[in-house]
């Protein structure tokens, strides 16, 4: 979490980005100059279905506010089906979280393609409004881990 | 004849060094020609480019660096063409290579000797507004990057006196001896891409440019809006430096401008005018643009959609008017008069005026021509065949690049991609046997060392440094466990920043490397070759993005940009202390290619592979080759397209290299570069099984079914397509037909087809102009939104307004009508009325027959394609290529072309030249017997697994399998991608992507939030 | 194939009995079922039909998984001969799963597997107190209704009518009814001793016990609030986690060679223990508790049987087999997916529909 000027609460998200189209998407946002909240920390993986359930409970246990799971729209993926593995697991992880009460709107799945800049500028700054409406994870101070 | 595997490329703009990188590809051995001490040309001093306002420089420096690099090409810098001998196949050229006076081996361009230099001298690099010394870098990134002197005012050259340079430098690299030398080189083809000049605006007086200030070319104001610019981006105007308050830009300056034989378009300029109004207003906020234009031509891919954004988006305003004069203001601002629409004369006041001037043949042009022994067109382009749009009237000689006519950059680098298919059948070319020639020293053995990372963080101009502040990132990467080395670099893509990394690594021993810059899908291979030059394995390597999705996206908010850039810095070193050395597999080659589409652009791909001596497989959905091609009746020089046509088929049929499937379908396509697999459904209900290298998709696009316009309801509506077949079956002949009406736009440049469809504007002016030539008495009404006769095309409008074609403009809010002057009657003439905005009211035509230009749409059958080759397409269906402005005719996905109507709309000679490009792009695929594959794959530790072979399951590419024996799972590192499926699925963890571990992104994300928030 | 053999007996004489008949008549090569070992109650595998006097197949006692020791028999390859096994539903569940994640091989294995009333906890097992037990227990299930002292995790079980077994056995104090649901049992059962006759497994005579199983489940639900557990939760009930990994195992879905929780990659490094302090001040030593838990969850969740083997083994008593069985039936629904169900079906995580899931995309 870092706090800015006024002292307002700026998400940490770490986002798991697909190199082919959520990444390329982000680029573009920033190429066309579209401002968004800086919020978001890309980790880029070639797939989102490289990204394995437990990184997104790491990230969560570790202290990030959020996480954001982007990868190619369904029957885009760059690796024919790859997204299509990565959204069940996310769905199970989704239902994991809700099971244990634990706030599972700090996990997202979105689908944003190369060509979406503006989605994607759109996608981080809501995502992050609502992130801000939650306020930090509480386990970034818990010493219990 | 085939003698030699040499080839001489003429001037080094990005078609040179495209056409260069694609020939040194294939296996020819390039000599680049280039009159300057840099390549790069035009594109090398462009701010931005159009419409996705990437960093021209930024997309540009990689391909300049790896040109420069490429053990097949040879730079002539500093030379120019003196004649060409022989033929073609067998020439013997003579350039001559000037005097410099400066040893490039021996320079280090440490610019003390500019230092020194007494004589200052305008730079004509940065558009004359800003002076340099007579020993000088030619600019910032040149490649390469050496000093040169300019005998023009050197004073130890032109007086004898001076020669301070020579006692300065530390190199000892200054010889005045030097002397300009002649060089013969014999090869088998010769591609000339000397470019363009930009037009002078002088003789328009009354634009007053030279005589105002403030009154600027567009070129200037690119120099102006750059950041390595001579105002470091910061625009100011020029007679008072005060930041504008508005700006105004003028179109057309030395375009469509028959008294000053400037008779034709220069296609770019409307585009770069909405790009330069759209970054100026970036660079200040509050500033007003104005577009003074008579057409927007914004004909090309998603450029029209650009054209909305700046409008709507950016509030940029767009006056349709001709500005008749310009007067100065008291204190600097100007005045603009031009007239309204309805005649009425108005002014506006701005504080700076862009001329967007146009496109024209170079000075030296006529000199060439004779040098080269080709013949130039009327505008003193080089002259080239509709259907041969690379070939010069001197056999083996070719072109590409604007010298052919006004051209962007995705032309021009099709073109280049073109002529090199061209040039190629004349070379002796065999397939390579090595992956790469490049020799790079043996690489260092990093096992079990202790991590030493060296950060080099970019400012890229101010693209970063304007907004994060990189001493405090290099600081903080400084302090990192593991950083042995920190520092910032202007441009870490540059020629000499990638040698202070390369110095950097050896004289720091550093065994990881972390660039903070921009985004790594188009520079790290940049930066890994950088590695592998050092001794450094090229997986050693990671990126950090702070612009593209830091500094770009935050730049309202510098202190958290810097935070972040912080983080992201944090997270690239956390990664790279677990970075591990990765080798790659070769790959074989299948040196045969798949063609799918046999319309115009697929046949000429198919014949360019052929006549190169490669196997083609053409597969064609219909019962006849052709395509919408075979619909074209008629061309713009009299030529006879279905003649032309007929001949290509009959060279198809006749050559043993292609086979030819009509009537078939795509089934399945498996596999990967150099080895797919496709499954074709034949029309007895059989299907086959092709194996093949590469892909060309040719698959076409169609006329769009309109509803509007009474079109199906009446006889008396057909499309442009269906007219030329009624024109020619003699649907004139011997009939008193007495009005036609075209409109244009049916279905383009609106709501669900948000683009132009390109050709349609020049189609109905060669349309209307034949039937002006069969009956003069017919009158011919051309309703359209924007007439788009971009290039030399434009001089047909300007005839066909002579024959007396009428022209009348319709705005999408007010659309023609058309309706049956008798309704009873099912072959009533139609009332076509539309809304004339110069007379200011509707008018009404009673029409024999009205002719619709209808959109071309992308199939619906594009996105089964799509998904079979992994292929993405745009919002509109079309074929989405690999980049849109440096990779044309490329997919992302290695192995796969696109060419013709399936990338987007476009004439036949663009369509010609696309399908050239895309053969020449197979070539360098095809024309290797092996590749490399990837190295980040993954890889299964079978201490840890436990076979349960769920691995085997979620891979697409069959490349994890059970060893049953073992009971464990294995890896095909041939067919892996790297996609890390199996990895995420594998509970144990046995399974691991190289490149992206789990550890590695543990650590990534373990090192969040260390970041102490300053203040 | 569907038949019914009754034999008389109390359940463990007149499964022995059968089971002796097939290993006599040649039928089967071996028995794998639990048998006394000492003081205690172990699995047996038996070849020797004079062993088989000291197995006790239907006692209703848990003291491994049988699942995991098929998958040991089984993973390198099919026994060499036809062995009949008798396990509890839930332990044939599990074997199902174990064979689709290719842990384990169903070849040459009969399968025998009682309508099952639960099995008696661990804690009678170490207080000598599970014979005492069995008499209340037999009456209880008699009534079809859930004997007192069986484990929670069971009390909650719906499914406790086994799936995929060849032979059903309904135990009674004075006979056995063994329902032959394969061709396999019809042929093995050719000859056994007893009155065979037409017949199907009448589920609807065990609508009480599955009516109070329900009502149990939901009441284990409920009581355990799950959904409010939150952060704060997880701290609080998991705080006794020793980190023993006991849960872990004795799952019989946990059958990877080095549990990835186990593995280094997931230990701390000075850096990141460096880091994490820097941002909390403290940790608990050593991390990664709540890691191990949620994270096992998403990997044994999918498959988890409810079989209860985790909260016996469990040193502090943490209701872990309520816990997962909870959050295993959320996500097993999200797939309507039943572990152990169908042999042939794909483990959700290894396939997907086109068109599913979107209410998780955003």
């Amino acid at each position: 979490m870092a706090t800015d000027k006024n002292n307002d609460f700026t998400p940490n998200i770490i986002g798991f980005l697909c190199n082919w189209c959520t990444y390329t998407g982000a680029d573009l946002a920033g190429t066309s100059r579209l401002q968004y909240p800086p919020s978001i920390l890309p980790i880029r993986v070639m797939c989102s279905s490289r990204v394995d359930p437990l990184f997104l409970i790491s990230s969560i246990l570790r202290g990030a506010d959020a996480v954001l799971v982007g990868g190619c729209h369904p029957g885009d993926c760059h690796y024919q089906k790859g997204n299509y593995y990565t959204r069940r697991r996310f769905a199970l992880l989704k239902k994991v979280f809700d099971t244990f009460g634990l706030e599972s709107d700090r996990i997202r799945l979105s689908w944003i393609s190369a060509s979406e800049g503006p989605r994607f500028a759109q996608v981080v700054t809501e995502y992050t409004g609502k992130i801000k409406e939650l306020g930090p994870n509480k386990y970034a101070e818990e010493v219990f881990l | 004849m085939k003698k030699t595997k040499s080839v001489v490329v003429v001037g080094s703009g990005i078609a040179g060094i495209q056409a260069s990188l694609d020939l040194a590809e294939i296996g020819a051995e390039v000599h680049l020609v280039e009159k300057t001490p840099s390549i790069g040309g035009r594109m090398a001093q462009l701010d931005k480019t159009f419409p996705t306002n990437d960093c021209s420089l930024c997309i540009l420096s990689p391909k300049m660096s790896e040109c420069a690099r490429h053990p097949g090409i040879t730079l002539h810098m500093n030379s120019e063409l003196l004649s060409i001998d022989g033929e073609s196949g067998d020439f013997s050229v003579k350039i001559k290579e000037n005097a410099t006076y400066i040893d490039a081996d021996k320079c280090v361009n440490c610019g003390l000797c500019e230092e020194k230099c007494p004589t200052k001298v305008t730079d004509e690099f940065d558009a004359e507004l800003r002076e340099r010394k007579a020993i000088y870098r030619y600019f910032l990134q040149s490649v390469p990057a050496n000093y040169v002197i300019d005998p023009k005012y050197c004073l130890k050259i032109t007086k004898g006196v001076c020669g301070l340079c020579e006692k300065t430098c530390p190199a000892e690299a200054i010889d005045f001896d030097d002397t300009d030398k002649e060089i013969a080189i014999d090869c088998g083809a010769v591609i000339l891409a000397t470019g363009i000049d930009a037009f002078d605006p002088l003789v328009y007086g009354q634009y007053g440019y030279k005589k105002f200030p403030n009154v600027v070319t567009s070129l200037e104001f690119e120099r102006m809006l750059c950041a390595s610019g001579p105002l470091m981006g910061h625009v100011v105007c020029p007679g008072n430096d005060k930041e504008p308050k508005n700006i105004a830009f003028i179109q057309c300056v030395g375009s469509r401008d028959r008294e000053n034989a400037k008779n034709y378009c220069s296609s770019v300029c409307c585009m770069y005018a909405i790009k330069e109004a759209i970054i100026a207003r970036e660079h200040i906020k509050g500033l007003d643009a104005t577009i003074f234009f008579m057409d927007v031509r914004a004909y090309g891919k998603d450029f029209d959609r650009y054209y909305e954004r700046a409008e709507k988006q950016f509030g940029v305003e767009f006056i349709r008017s001709r500005v008749a004069k310009i007067t100065e203001l008291p204190g600097g601002d100007l005045r603009v008069h031009y007239a309204n629409p309805d005649g009425s004369k108005d002014t506006r006041d701005f504080s700076l005026v862009v001329l967007s001037v146009g496109i024209q043949p170079r000075k030296d042009i006529q000199q060439l021509a004779e040098n080269t022994g080709i013949k130039l067109d009327e505008f003193g382009f080089c002259r080239t065949g509709e259907f041969n749009p690379l070939d010069t009237t001197r056999p083996g000689v070719f072109v590409c690049g604007a010298i052919g006519g006004p051209k962007d950059i995705p032309e021009s680098v099709m073109a280049a991609s073109g002529a090199v298919s061209r040039a190629a059948k004349l070379l002796e070319l065999k397939r390579q046997e090595k992956v790469s020639k490049k020799e790079f020293p043996p690489e260092k053995d990093v096992f079990g060392d202790r991590p030493r990372i060296g950060a080099f963080i970019c400012h890229c101009g101010i693209n970063i440094g304007g907004i994060v502040d990189v001493p405090s990132v290099v600081e903080y990467a400084r302090s990192l466990p593991n950083v042995e080395h920190a520092e910032e670099v202007l441009y870490a893509c540059s020629a000499d920043c990638l040698e202070t990394i390369k110095q950097a690594i050896v004289e720091k021993n550093l065994n990881r490397v972390l660039v903070a810059a921009c985004t790594p899908r188009t520079h790290e291979p940049l930066f890994r070759e950088t590695l592998r030059e050092a001794g450094l394995n090229q997986y050693l390597f990671e990126m950090a993005n702070i612009r593209d999705q830091c500094s770009w996206a935050h730049m309202n908010e510098p202190e958290m940009a810097t935070i972040k850039a912080k983080e992201l810095v944090e997270m690239g070193i956390a990664k790279a202390r677990r970075l591990t050395p990765l080798q790659k597999l070769p790959v074989e080659i299948d040196p045969k290619a798949l063609v799918i589409g046999g319309g115009l652009a697929g046949i000429t791909a198919a014949l360019e592979l052929a006549d190169a001596g490669f196997r083609v497989f053409l597969v064609e959905k219909e019962p006849q080759l052709g395509g919408n091609f075979a619909r074209v009746k008629f061309a713009f020089n009299g030529g006879d397209p279905q003649a032309f046509l007929a001949e290509k088929i009959r060279e198809i049929s006749d050559n043993e290299l292609v086979t030819v499937y009509t009537g078939a379908g795509i089934k399945g396509i498996d596999g990967y570069i150099g080895n797919f697999k496709t499954t074709v459904a034949l029309p007895d209900g059989k299907s086959i099984e092709l194996e093949h290298g590469v892909v060309i998709v040719a698959t076409g696009a169609r006329e769009y079914e309109t509803e509007e316009y009474q079109y199906r309801k009446s006889k008396r509506v057909v499309t442009q397509l269906e007219f030329e077949k009624l024109l020619a079956e003699g649907y004139l002949t011997g009939k008193p037909i007495q009005n036609i009406v075209m409109i244009n736009c049916v279905g383009s440049r609106e709501e669900g087809r948000q683009y132009c469809s390109r050709l349609c504007c020049a189609q109905s002016i060669r349309n209307a102009l034949k039937v002006k030539e069969l009956r003069p008495a017919t009158d011919v009404y051309v309703l359209y939104r924007d007439i788009r006769t971009y290039g030399t095309k434009e001089k047909y409008f300007g005839e066909a307004r002579e024959k007396g074609v009428i022209f009348s403009r319709y705005d999408l809010e007010t659309k023609p009508t058309v309706e049956p002057i008798n309704p009873e009657n099912p072959r009533s003439k139609l009332r076509v009325t539309s809304f004339d905005p110069i007379l200011g009211r509707k008018f009404a035509i009673d029409a024999d027959l009205v002719v619709l230009a209808v959109s071309i749409d992308a199939p619906a059958e594009n996105e089964e394609l799509a998904k079979m080759l992994k292929v993405p397409l745009n919002a509109d269906r079309f074929f989405l290529e690999a980049h849109v402005k440096l990779r044309p005719v490329d997919f992302a996905t290695d192995g796969v072309f696109v060419c013709g109507l399936a990338h987007c709309p476009k004439n036949s000679a663009e369509s010609i030249t696309q399908a050239t490009a895309a053969a020449a792009r197979a070539m360098t695929v095809l024309n290797k017997m092996v590749i490399e594959a990837e190295g980040s794959i993954c890889e299964v530790n079978p201490e840890l697994c436990a076979g349960c072979g769920l691995c085997v399951e979620v891979c697409p590419y069959a490349a994890a399998q059970m060893d049953e024996e073992k009971g464990v799972a294995v890896i095909n590192e041939a067919l892996c991608k790297g996609c890390g499926a199996c990895a995420a699925s594998c509970r144990s963890g046995a399974i691991d992507l190289r490149g992206f571990t789990n550890q590695q992104i543990y650590l990534a994300i373990d090192s969040l939030e260390t970041v102490e928030i300053e203040g | 194939m569907s038949g019914k053999l009754k034999i008389k007996g109390d359940p463990n004489d007149s499964i022995r009995g059968f089971l002796r008949h097939l290993l006599e008549s040649g039928k089967i090569d071996g028995v794998f079922a639990l048998g006394k070992t000492g003081k205690g109650l172990n699995y047996l595998l038996v070849t020797d039909k004079e062993k088989v006097d000291e197995l006790y197949p239907l006692f209703p006692f848990m003291p491994e998984n049988a699942a995991n020791l098929l998958s040991r028999l089984t993973f390198s390859g099919p026994l060499p001969g036809k062995i009949a096994v008798v396990i509890k539903p839930c332990e044939l569940r599990a074997f199902v799963e174990l064979v689709k994640r290719e842990q384990a091989s169903r070849d040459n294995l009969v399968f025998i597997s009682p309508v099952c009333g639960g099995v008696l906890d661990f804690v009678q097992y170490k207080n000598d107190a599970l014979e005492k037990s069995v008499p209340g227990y037999m009456k209880s299930f008699a009534k079809r209704e859930n004997a007192e002292n069986i484990r929670p995790t069971c009390r909650a079980c719906e499914y406790f009518i086994p799936i995929n077994a060849d032979i059903t056995v309904i135990p009674a104090e004075e006979a056995c009814e063994f329902y032959l649901n394969t061709d396999k049992a019809g042929e093995i059962t050719k000859g056994a001793p007893g009155d065979l006759s037409d017949g199907e497994l009448d589920e609807a005579a065990f609508e009480p016990l599955m009516g109070s199983r329900k009502a149990e489940k939901e009441k284990l639900f409920e009581e355990l609030k799950l959904e409010d557990y939150g952060i704060k939760g997880l701290v609080e009930v998991f705080g006794k986690c020793l980190g023993c990994h006991g849960c872990m195992s004795v799952c019989p879905i946990c059958y990877c060679a080095l549990c990835a929780f186990e593995s280094k990659d997931n230990e701390f490094t000075p850096p990141v223990f460096e880091s994490e302090l820097t941002k909390r001040g403290g940790l608990r030593v050593p991390p990664n508790t709540i890691f191990y838990h949620l994270g096992r969850i998403t990997h044994m969740g999918i498959s988890c049987v409810g079989c209860g083997m985790c909260s016996d083994v469990c040193p502090v008593d943490i209701p872990v087999s309520s816990i997962f069985l909870r959050s295993g039936d959320a996500v097993q629904k999200v797939f309507d997916y039943l572990p152990g169900k169908d042999i042939e079906e794909p483990v959700p995580l290894s396939t997907f529909i086109e068109d599913e899931l979107t209410e998780v995309e955003d």
